[in-house]
């Protein structure tokens, strides 16, 4: 009696409280993600095939909201879609690669190693609001610093109005963008070049390889997933891009800076169209998930 | 003397006005705009022999606020931050209304323009608004006031009638009631610089279209800049169209296109706005504008860097205190560019700044009653400062006001229609949808055409 | 690792062309900074005069006095201090509960739910501003610290979670095994055996996630209206509106937001560098 009796409590009993310990010790990152990321993403979905303003209750109109987002004259959402985009692109393109060269570089142990990566990494420590509010500066008109260096140098017909001309102003958000963020994924390559081990590479250059082919053949194939981290990073960043557009355009001129955040804020808040914004939110959840599989499904494909 | 002939002379200019009012929906707005001029001209005697006396009947309605002495704290969320030439005037009046009404403690808060109106839009959604608030009138009043988020002023509004016309009220009133406390009134003038204009050869502003242009060739022709617009917010270039549509289009045309009553899909319009886009081409406007935000056109203006500035008359204020400044600039009207269908006299502007009382307030009647008052101190500090004319009567020695201010109570005397600010006028939607495509008009990336039909198609 | 630079040196043309770009690319970098300290200190005519890059002729203090006056500088670091640091913690303290549950105990829904927080380093944060927004001012929770720290400890969760994971497999699981034996508990082996393992993960995820509340600036923007709990990035925004023509207070506002995060990782640097790069290998 006693053994039979015993089996089953105890295989029970532990099942149970193992559970609930499980429940336990997920409890606070559950609450915390379901109630402020997951939760209120549900209620976007919902919302957005709502004409709602805020204040009165809503009322379905089906996906029409999506229709007009594609289809308006004012809203801009192509324009939006197509400058996160680019600046996507701009990231991948030139800032990873960059960022690579520099942290394969200084993976080489050259001299001053520890404060070039300091420096480099500055910039990231920053708020983009200083630094929005910095090259601000540096792209004034009048007084700017660009406009006079280019004065100096005797290319005063190079002079623009860097942030309110509509050939120059999403450049000018591209570029202190890029900046700030190279020391980033310079760091995180720099630590997956560091982590190779030296043998290889040393067991590379005894075979006669130099510096560069170790690197081609030996580093970049080992930090691979970093660098799939970093584009993914760098893609997904660049759709959130916010704050810098914010501080240097407003989304101007002519609206040509849009983003798909600073829209969203437009129709949250100027328009009143919380039923568009919620729209829009869904969009940029779609996109990300969608660049995150593309990419990640890139680099598996690459591996094979 | 002169202030009082010029004071009256205001009150009757706005009493014969027809001021656009925009409550209610439909039907109901040619309705309003009724009642407001009818009302208008029944005060129109009884204002004009008050504007002298107002000062004594002013003391007998303050006491009517002090009635228990129960301690309460209101809060206000206003924009007149530190910068704004509204700050002086806020800060006086809530002075004096701490001195009468020692038992409300007041709170209040002010913020940057463009993010306020995020804040009291995201309050108004939350049921999280302060007791009393700084808000435009007509449309974004009047989104809250449909979701019954407003505190009604009719029952406070009995005892200030004679001191606030009920024709200022016109663009808080929504189907008959009144849900706002106007503070000043603004036009959009066009201020010059005139020893700009005196190199170009001109002692006066132009006074008709074809002198105009003449004098911003000159200009050019000289290596001065006609035109400081801020490209940066859109809300500045409406200053120059609107006027640009009005004075070819006529007043109610684009009255009626405002308030919902006709379509965008308008030929006058259409033309307007490719004359607009004219001077645009021309390089009448500073190309550096583009970039830049209000504050510093206004402050390139002030230095002389552009001839002609068109905004908002509560810079007069600004303009006025800037001792050099104020001895080159001038004020005017926008000349007439098509006399079959505009005349002088049709301006820009009207009543918008308005406080207005939540209807969640725990002390919403005696907030109603402490508003009303701080309201009318407000405007009469405000127009003291030149920040735009009173909506409420002028009361005690006013004749301290600056000469712009007087010239913009002259202009207005002598006004004959008001079209309210395209933006203020709209729906918070449509009105962005507006700014949208005066942006892109701006920017050359469509005409006229283009114009009249995007908007016709965007907004329903 | 000495052995292959003995073995082959690179060319000295490659290694002077090295430098150079280095050298070129720490200078774009560092002249910002170095800009905007100086024209802290300058009056309109020398950022808009001749000197506009040299140092400056007259050492203007007066306008970090404007700045923390009528700036409030002081007043927002704090607050961005406090809301970061508290978001941090709970960041922490959560990630490290449930990456426990998730690697360390044997269950079925383990890789599910690890997969289900991964799905937040992708989630735009301003997808859920709004309803949010509503959640919160319904619960009358606007305006207070926690009105962002919540939010924030939310956002950096996901990363939390993936740094800690990378940390916490490395530990031999032979030890939980000896702490059951030793009568422990789940709990007993969490707090007593892997939390002090854990310590350094700390400052890896300390670092991540102050990149990410530091700056964040929609939210903050959005959520807190009183000025009394406004974080640095908006009272910078606000106050540049204020002095749109007076660019000294503004750079000395700047420098103020930005110095003593400089200060700190100047004297921290390689540590802070170890923690990101660890994060960076076993994230």
């Amino acid at each position: 009696m006693a053994e039979v009796k015993a089996v089953r409590p105890r295989r029970k009993g532990p099942d149970l409280k193992k559970a609930l310990n499980i429940f336990l010790f997920l409890l606070p990152a559950i609450l915390l993600f379901v109630g402020i990321l997951v939760a209120p993403i549900a209620v976007s979905l919902y919302r957005s095939l709502q004409k709602w303003n805020g204040f009165s209750p809503g009322t379905f109109i089906g996906l029409k909201n999506y229709k007009e987002l594609f289809t308006s004259g004012s809203i801009k959402w192509n324009t939006a879609l197509k400058n996160s985009l680019l600046l996507a692109f701009f990231s991948v393109f030139v800032q990873l690669p960059f960022a690579l060269l520099l942290a394969l570089l200084l993976g080489r142990k050259y001299k001053g190693e520890r404060f070039f990566l300091s420096v480099f990494f500055m910039p990231v420590l920053i708020s983009t609001v200083v630094i929005g509010q910095l090259w601000l500066k540096i792209y004034n008109p009048d007084y700017g610093l660009l406009n006079t260096f280019l004065d100096l140098v005797h290319l005063s017909s190079w002079k623009h109005v860097w942030v309110g001309e509509v050939e120059t102003a999403l450049g000018s958000i591209i570029v202190p963008t890029i900046w700030q963020y190279v020391g980033y994924h310079m760091l995180l390559m720099y630590a997956g070049v560091k982590g190779v081990s030296p043998d290889l590479r040393e067991a590379a250059m005894l075979d006669g390889a130099t510096n560069w082919q170790v690197d081609r053949y030996v580093v970049i194939p080992i930090i691979k997933p970093i660098i799939c981290t970093s584009v993914i990073f760098a893609v997904t960043g660049s759709l959130k891009t916010y704050d810098l557009v914010r501080i240097l355009t407003e989304g101007g001129p002519f609206q040509s800076t849009e983003v798909p955040s600073t829209l969203l804020e437009n129709m949250l808040f100027l328009r009143n169209r919380y039923g568009m914004g919620s729209a829009i939110s869904v969009m940029l959840i779609i996109l990300c998930f969608a660049f995150a599989l593309v990419i990640s499904a890139v680099f598996k494909n690459r591996d094979e | 003397m002169k202030m009082k002939r010029i004071a009256s002379m205001l009150m009757a200019g706005i009493m014969t006005l027809s001021l656009a009012a925009c409550g209610g929906t439909g039907a109901d707005t040619g309705s309003g705009t009724g009642t407001g001029t009818s009302t208008g001209t029944t005060t129109t005697g009884t204002t004009e022999t008050g504007t002298t006396e107002t000062g004594t009947t002013e003391t007998g309605t303050t006491e009517t606020g002090t009635a228990d002495g129960e301690q309460i704290t209101l809060k206000m969320w206003c924009i007149a931050t530190e910068s704004d030439s509204n700050r002086h005037s806020y800060e006086e009046a809530i002075k004096e209304m701490e001195t009468k009404h020692p038992e409300v403690k007041l709170e209040w808060e002010a913020f940057e323009n463009q993010s306020y109106k995020t804040k009291i839009k995201a309050a108004v959604a939350a049921d999280e608004m302060p007791d009393i608030f700084f808000t435009w009138s007509c449309a974004f009043l009047g989104d809250f006031v449909e979701a019954g988020k407003v505190y009604c002023l009719d029952d406070v509004y009995a005892n200030y009638k004679d001191e606030l016309p009920e024709v200022m009220m016109g663009n808080s009133t929504y189907d008959g009631k009144h849900y706002g406390v106007p503070l000043t009134m603004n036009i959009v003038g066009l201020f010059a610089n005139m020893d700009l204009l005196k190199e170009a050869g001109y002692d006066e502003i132009p006074g008709s279209y074809e002198d105009f242009i003449a004098c911003c060739d000159a200009l050019k022709g000289k290596g001065i800049i006609p035109f400081g617009c801020a490209g940066k917010e859109t809300w500045c270039v409406t200053e120059y169209l609107e006027s640009v549509i009005e004075k070819s289009a006529g007043a109610d045309t684009l009255n009626d296109i405002f308030l919902g009553r006709a379509s965008w899909n308008n030929q006058d319009v259409a033309d307007a706005v490719d004359t607009f886009q004219e001077l645009v081409k021309n390089e009448y406007f500073d190309p550096a504008g583009i970039g830049l935000t209000n504050d510093e056109v206004k402050a390139n203006f002030m230095q002389g860097k552009y001839a002609f500035y068109m905004n908002g008359t509560w810079n007069c204020a600004d303009f006025a205190a800037d001792a050099e400044f104020s001895k080159k600039v001038k004020v005017g009207e926008f000349p007439v560019i098509n006399a079959d269908k505009s005349k002088l006299g049709q301006l820009i502007g009207g009543p918008s700044d308005t406080l207005a009382v939540a209807a969640s307030s725990p002390n919403a009647a005696k907030a109603a009653d402490y508003c009303m008052e701080l309201g009318k101190y407000i405007c009469h500090y405000g127009y003291l400062d030149g920040c735009g004319l009173p909506a409420w009567t002028p009361y005690g020695d006013t004749s301290t006001v600056n000469e712009l201010t007087q010239t913009v109570a002259q202009i207005v005397a002598g006004a004959d229609t008001m079209v309210l600010f395209g933006d203020t006028a709209q729906n918070a939607d449509d009105a962005n949808t507006y700014l949208s495509y005066v942006d892109q008009v701006y920017g050359s990336q469509i005409d006229g055409k283009g114009f009249i039909a995007g908007l016709a198609a965007d907004i329903r | 690792m000495e052995v292959y630079f003995t073995s082959k040196k690179p060319k000295p043309v490659v290694k002077v062309l090295v430098y150079i770009l280095l050298i070129v690319w720490a200078f774009i970098n560092l002249f910002p900074i170095y800009f905007m300290f100086t024209f802290a200190l300058k009056s309109n005519e020398e950022i808009f005069g001749m000197n506009i890059i040299g140092l400056p002729k007259e050492w203007l203090w007066s306008n970090f006095a404007a700045a923390m006056k009528t700036g409030n500088m002081g007043l927002y670091f704090f607050n961005s201090v406090l809301v970061t640091v508290a978001s941090i913690a709970i960041s922490i303290m959560a990630a490290m509960m449930a990456t426990y549950a998730i690697t360390r105990i044997k269950w079925k829904g383990a890789s599910f739910t690890n997969a289900f927080f991964m799905l937040g380093l992708t989630i735009p944060l301003q997808a859920s501003i709004v309803p949010v927004y509503v959640v919160l001012s319904k619960l009358h929770w606007l305006n207070h610290y926690t009105t962002l720290i919540i939010p924030y400890s939310a956002f950096t969760l996901s990363m939390s979670i993936l740094i800690c994971t990378g940390f916490m497999v490395e530990i031999p699981y032979d030890l939980d095994e000896a702490a059951r034996i030793d009568g422990c508990g789940l709990w007993g082996t969490f707090f007593r055996i892997i939390v002090p393992l854990l310590k350094p993960a700390l400052s890896t995820i300390g670092i991540y996630a102050f990149l990410q509340c530091w700056n964040e600036f929609m939210f903050a923007n959005v959520f807190i209206s009183d000025s009394a709990h406004r974080t640095l990035p908006v009272g910078i925004k606000a106050l540049s509106g204020q002095h749109t023509t007076d660019w000294g207070p503004i750079g000395a506002a700047l420098v103020i937001a930005t110095f003593p995060t400089l200060i700190v990782y100047i004297f921290l640097s390689r540590k802070i560098q170890d923690s990101f790069i660890a994060g960076a290998v076993k994230g």
